[in-house]
């Protein structure tokens, strides 16, 4: 086991302690203890197959989905359990929304992507409000101006760098506390990755967002602490310029320098 | 390029989870979602429940079929008035000698002595039991003989407490003489169609599903595998191509009694096949089967791995040789397994024997493709048709026999299915 | 001779064939590679002897087998004719019929098909026609067995080492296969020309407008001579098939097949899965006769029950209730193994977006992946309702005779299929327009389970595509 660095971070959002997944026998992450920070974007880095996905989806319970994993060790929001049988799986969701690596827009308008969190979850009290909703998280995504006078389109006509911004704009209709975002702009062009990056460096401080990406100029442009993993560990958890600069571990400095990966 | 960057938004209150209302209409969200997966399982529990109930009625009704209620009657054969040498039923002319013994008034006069006013109750086909017993044991021609003949149909109703008041009391009272009793019915396996209830067989039926099927399979199976070969590895991207592939996937869909008008309109009026004859019926379910089999075949073709044609070509194969050596042996499980599937299809099928006239009363099994026959599934219809209330429970004994022939049938394919399936 | 000893006969020859040229094959493979230097190690034989064996089997077998098929067919004919010529045939009436009757009658008893014939001009014909058959089938199977030898022959001295036999036999092979394919379009050329050949002569008799748009359907008065030009109106068989096919089964087997699917997708747990699957399975596998009688003996006396308990008029105990309640369960696995796909074939971003939004399951499924599915789920709804229109047993047995134009589920209606049994079965006059109509009917029936086939076939996979 790695003596990994100090999980703590000043004003936590989410923090894990110990936690471990396994898929049936195999185990894919190992005595992960982490701190999400609150006003900070966090970056998970690592080659692929390091688990980086796996951790992220066990932070809104979405390994729930698949039959075989089990989750063991302490993730809390807000000092709450979320594996508790007291948290309730959807209400997690609602306020840890998250976003895809590819953009997965459901095959219904552009207003109706946008408006489903809302509505599933009541948000708003009347068609008004909903149309308020629908703009300003448009608007939050930087979408407003290019989809305005086609809300009824249909979300899978936009294109992929539109498509992956409606999905952050639908994440954040439903006012969540976290955002988690997986490879967000790996399917997307360099144009694209921009709009991206520059909206997760808009959004930061509302909320409090977690990326993870493969691409390590993202990390370092996008966040302020960066964990790395490896082999279903964490390696090295602190803030970006250090770990970029000045790695404690090996395998950090051997992956960053590209040795492998 | 402009920044995304956001215009200036009222902020929302941030939502508050704990709350009330919210809790509740959480709650409430739960209780539509336990109540759709309830929706969801009691939709596939009526679709089973209707199965069983299916199942159930049938075996209710139909287990009764393979049984019958017996009279044991003692028959005094030496002093009857026959003349038969036992002698002469071993000899060749059995049959010739038996032929001329009145089995008939034999049986009648028995059942008076024996039954007295009760003798009604016994089948009117009981001599039938009488003859094939002294033809089964001459000797018995020397002794006074207890046979067991079968009750009449009403009689066997009453057995099962289903039959009118004055069979259930004529019931009771032979009851209670001890000469009743129930016993399995193999008539009703080895004998054909009847008038009455209490003698009729599937054994003729299901002679004509055999014949009809071997025709079937004969010509369905290398037809169909040839065609699938054919598309699957050979056949060039033109018009004619597609014009088989779209004729092959609609014949798959066109309703089965379409194929009988056409081997009304083909095989019995423009070709004068024998009318009625499990090589026609084979014929026109032959031409239902090919497609199924050409769709099972050609997915199965598609399964074996590029990378097997290629090796053969690599060394030197032809074309031929790579789909005869190789791909062929390794889709062959698959196709078989469509075949099956194909077949137990077409066991189960009527309609389009009907339009070929294979409804026929058919007494006597037949002899080869060409004489008149029926069907199981025919004769199941046939039956259901029937007035006699003594032909419901062979109706429903013979769908148990059809049944228990398609569950083997498909029961045998899921075993080649899981058995051969290769993951590549 | 009978046609299956020289059948046999023939197929032996051609097996000493295939051994014989395969083992002179052998030979010559031998012989070049011990003639030839050790360096040159190239075999010299262009084909594997088995193919050599094959090419000559196949010129002993194919050509005496397509002898013996035309020559069938030929036969007898020529037997006919040469009966006639015989003196005993010069006593047969010049009529038609009459003398086809005794022909027949004629070569039933000469084939053993009957003992004795009952007309005596037929009885002395039996000897002269016995005659003209030995001949005939004697002189066909000598030319079969010459054409064997021959064939036989010819290929057996093409055996050389550069002779090319493999591609000649698998030119052959690929024949086999292309006629093979081409029987589908045979047999869809068959339905179709049969089918238009007899409906065109049923519209000589009826007019095709009468027929399509007519709300009176009464073939049997047709039959008995009160004209035919209003008796066959189809609108009610039209009607009947669609209120038990498309409308009472399809709200059967809609609801309980697509709430199957998605339970069955989404909720059961793959061992559940594992078991309800096939038990679905088994319910499409049960045959349709069987289907047709628990529905007349079990569900219609029970519906006729329930509609006499609610006091509906005219309940009958052939409902159109009882038939379409029955064909909606035979369809259920159908519309539930077409939901299952297209639920399937969704892909599961779309599932994950929207659990990640914290929606439930069912709302997931109803407002995510059912709409997302729609498409494909309403091109196995119309394949489904093809197959139901199509069905003939249950209705045969379940649904009535009676032509009405009705919305009561209670009364009785009859159907396209019904209706083609009951003109077809019988002894048939094939010009009547009574068993013609049929045909007509059948059509129809074709044209209409194609249209849907066709229109499902695109909608779905058009589905496909769109997240391929």
């Amino acid at each position: 086991m790695t003596d990994i660095s100090n999980p703590k971070t000043p004003n936590p959002k989410m923090s894990a302690r110990n936690v471990n997944v396994y898929y049936g026998e195999k185990q894919a992450i190992q005595n992960v203890s982490i701190d999400v920070d609150t006003d900070n974007v966090t970056a998970f880095i690592g080659p692929s197959g390091c688990g980086k996905s796996t951790f992220l989806r066990t932070l809104n319970r979405m390994n729930d989905t698949v039959a075989s994993a089990r989750v063991t060790g302490e993730i809390t929001l807000d000092g709450e359990d979320i594996y508790s049988s007291g948290m309730d799986v959807v209400q997690l969701r609602a306020r840890v929304g998250m976003v895809f690596q590819k953009p997965n827009p459901f095959p219904k308008s552009i207003y109706d992507n946008i408006a489903y969190g809302p509505r599933i979850h009541g948000l708003a009290s009347s068609k008004a409000d909903l149309d308020q909703i629908v703009e300003s998280s448009l608007r939050r995504a930087g979408l407003w101006d290019e989809v305005k006078d086609r809300l009824k389109d249909s979300g899978t006509a936009l294109s992929g760098g539109q498509q992956q911004r409606l999905c952050i704009g639908r994440a954040i209709a439903v006012e969540p506390e976290v955002i988690l975002m997986d490879e967000p702009c790996s399917a997307l062009d360099p144009i694209a990755t921009a709009k991206i990056e520059e909206l997760i460096h808009a959004l930061r401080g509302r909320y409090a967002i977690v990326i993870v990406t493969h691409n390590m100029q993202q990390a370092a442009r996008v966040s302020q602490r960066t964990a790395f993993f490896h082999l279903g560990t964490l390696v090295e958890y602190g803030v970006t310029s250090e770990i970029f600069t000045n790695p404690r571990e090996l395998r950090t400095k051997d992956y960053i320098t590209g040795r492998y990966g | 390029m402009t920044a995304p960057v956001p215009s200036p938004q009222p902020d929302r209150a941030p939502t508050d989870w704990k709350g009330a209302a919210m809790q509740k209409r959480i709650a409430a969200r739960y209780s539509a979602e336990r109540r759709f997966r309830t929706l969801g399982l009691t939709a596939i529990v009526m679709s089973a429940g209707f199965l069983a109930y299916l199942l159930i009625s049938m075996l209710h009704d139909g287990l009764a079929g393979f049984t019958r209620t017996e009279i044991a009657m003692r028959i005094d054969f030496p002093t009857a008035p026959i003349v038969l040498d036992p002698a002469s039923l071993r000899s060749a002319n059995a049959d010739a000698a038996l032929a001329s013994v009145n089995w008939q008034s034999l049986t009648d006069q028995a059942a008076q002595e024996n039954l007295g006013k009760d003798s009604i109750w016994l089948a009117p086909s009981a001599w039938v039991a009488v003859r094939d017993a002294v033809k089964h044991d001459p000797s018995v021609l020397q002794k006074v003989a207890t046979l067991n003949l079968p009750a009449s149909a009403e009689l066997d109703l009453a057995a099962k407490s289903d039959g009118s008041d004055e069979a259930e009391a004529a019931y009771a009272r032979l009851d209670k003489t001890g000469l009743v009793h129930r016993a399995v019915n193999w008539s009703f396996l080895t004998a054909s169609d009847g008038t009455d209830p209490t003698q009729v067989g599937i054994w003729g039926a299901f002679k004509g599903s055999l014949l009809t099927m071997t025709v079937t399979l004969l010509l369905s199976f290398p037809i169909g595998v040839l065609a699938a070969l054919y598309l699957e590895e050979y056949a060039p991207r033109n018009r004619w191509t597609d014009m088989i592939e779209v004729s092959i996937n609609n014949l798959a869909a066109v309703p089965s009694i379409i194929f009988g008008l056409l081997g009304l309109a083909v095989f019995l009026n423009t070709l004068h096949l024998p009318r009625s004859a499990a090589l026609v019926g084979g014929l026109t379910l032959a031409l239902m089967t090919m497609p199924v089999i050409v769709i099972a075949g050609r997915n199965a073709i598609k399964a074996v791995p590029p990378s097997i044609r290629d090796a053969a070509l690599g060394i030197g194969a032809s074309p031929v040789q790579v789909v005869f050596h190789h791909v062929l042996p390794l889709a062959l499980p698959g196709i078989m397994t469509g075949t099956i599937i194909g077949m137990a299809r077409a066991l189960g099928e009527t309609a389009p024997l009907l339009m070929i006239g294979m409804r026929a009363f058919i007494a006597s099994p037949p002899g080869g493709i060409t004489d008149p026959a029926t069907v199981l599934p025919v004769q199941i219809f046939l039956w259901s048709d029937e007035v006699s209330k003594g032909f419901v429970e062979k109706t429903s004994a013979a769908i148990i026999v059809l049944l228990a022939f398609l569950l083997g049938m498909n029961s045998i394919a899921i075993y080649l299915r899981n058995k051969f399936e290769r993951r590549w | 001779m009978n046609a299956v000893s020289i059948f046999t006969l023939i197929l032996g020859l051609g097996l000493i064939a295939w051994l014989s040229a395969r083992a002179k094959a052998m030979r010559l493979a031998s012989a070049s590679s011990e003639a030839g230097p050790a360096a040159h190690r190239r075999p010299l034989l262009h084909s594997l002897p088995g193919f050599h064996g094959w090419y000559a089997a196949l010129w002993v077998v194919a050509p005496a087998m397509l002898f013996m098929a035309v020559w069938a067919n030929v036969m007898p004919a020529l037997v006919t004719d040469r009966v006639l010529h015989d003196p005993a045939a010069a006593t047969l009436p010049l009529d038609p019929m009459s003398r086809g009757a005794i022909l027949s009658e004629a070569r039933n008893v000469a084939q053993g098909g009957a003992q004795v014939a009952f007309d005596p001009r037929a009885n002395a014909l039996v000897e002269p026609y016995r005659a003209a058959q030995r001949l005939y089938s004697l002189g066909g199977a000598i030319v079969a067995l010459m054409l064997a030898f021959a064939g036989g022959a010819y290929a057996f001295t093409r055996v050389r080492p550069d002779f090319r036999a493999r591609n000649k036999v698998e030119r052959v092979v690929m024949g086999a296969l292309l006629t093979a394919s081409l029987i589908a379009i045979i047999t869809t050329v068959g339905i179709v020309a049969s089918l238009l050949w007899e409906s065109l002569r049923f519209f000589s008799f009826v007019n095709p407008f009468d027929f399509l748009f007519g709300t009176k359907w009464s073939p049997q008065s047709a039959a008995l001579g009160y004209g035919s030009d209003n008796a066959f109106g189809a609108v009610p068989l039209f009607w009947g098939t669609i209120f038990i096919g498309a409308i009472i089964a399809m709200v059967v087997a809609i609801p309980l097949g697509l709430m199957s699917a998605v339970y069955l997708t989404q909720y059961a747990k793959p061992r559940a899965r594992a078991w309800l699957k096939p038990i679905l399975e088994v319910l499409a596998g049960v045959p349709t006769v069987v289907y047709g009688y628990f529905a007349a003996l079990t569900i219609a006396p029970n519906m006729r029950d329930f509609a006499v308990m609610l006091g509906i008029p005219n309940a009958s105990s052939e409902s159109a209730l009882a038939a379409g309640l029955v064909m909606g369960v035979m369809i259920i696995p159908f519309v539930s193994s077409m939901a299952d796909d297209s639920i399937a074939s969704v892909p599961q971003a779309m599932r994950d977006g929207s659990l990640a939004m914290g929606a439930t399951t069912s709302e997931t499924i109803r407002q995510v992946l059912v709409p997302a599915a729609l498409p494909g789920v309403v091109g196995g709804v119309l394949l489904a309702v093809s197959r139901a229109i199509g069905e003939t047993m249950i209705v045969v047995m379940a649904a009535g005779l009676a032509a009405n134009l009705t919305l009561n589920p209670f009364a009785s209606v009859t159907t396209v299929t019904t209706q083609i049994v009951q003109l077809l079965t019988g002894d048939q006059e094939f010009d009547s327009p009574k068993t013609l109509a049929a045909f007509a009917l059948g059509l129809v029936l074709f044209v209409v389970t194609l249209l849907l086939n066709i229109v499902a076939l695109r909608v779905v996979k058009r589905y496909r595509e769109a997240y391929e």
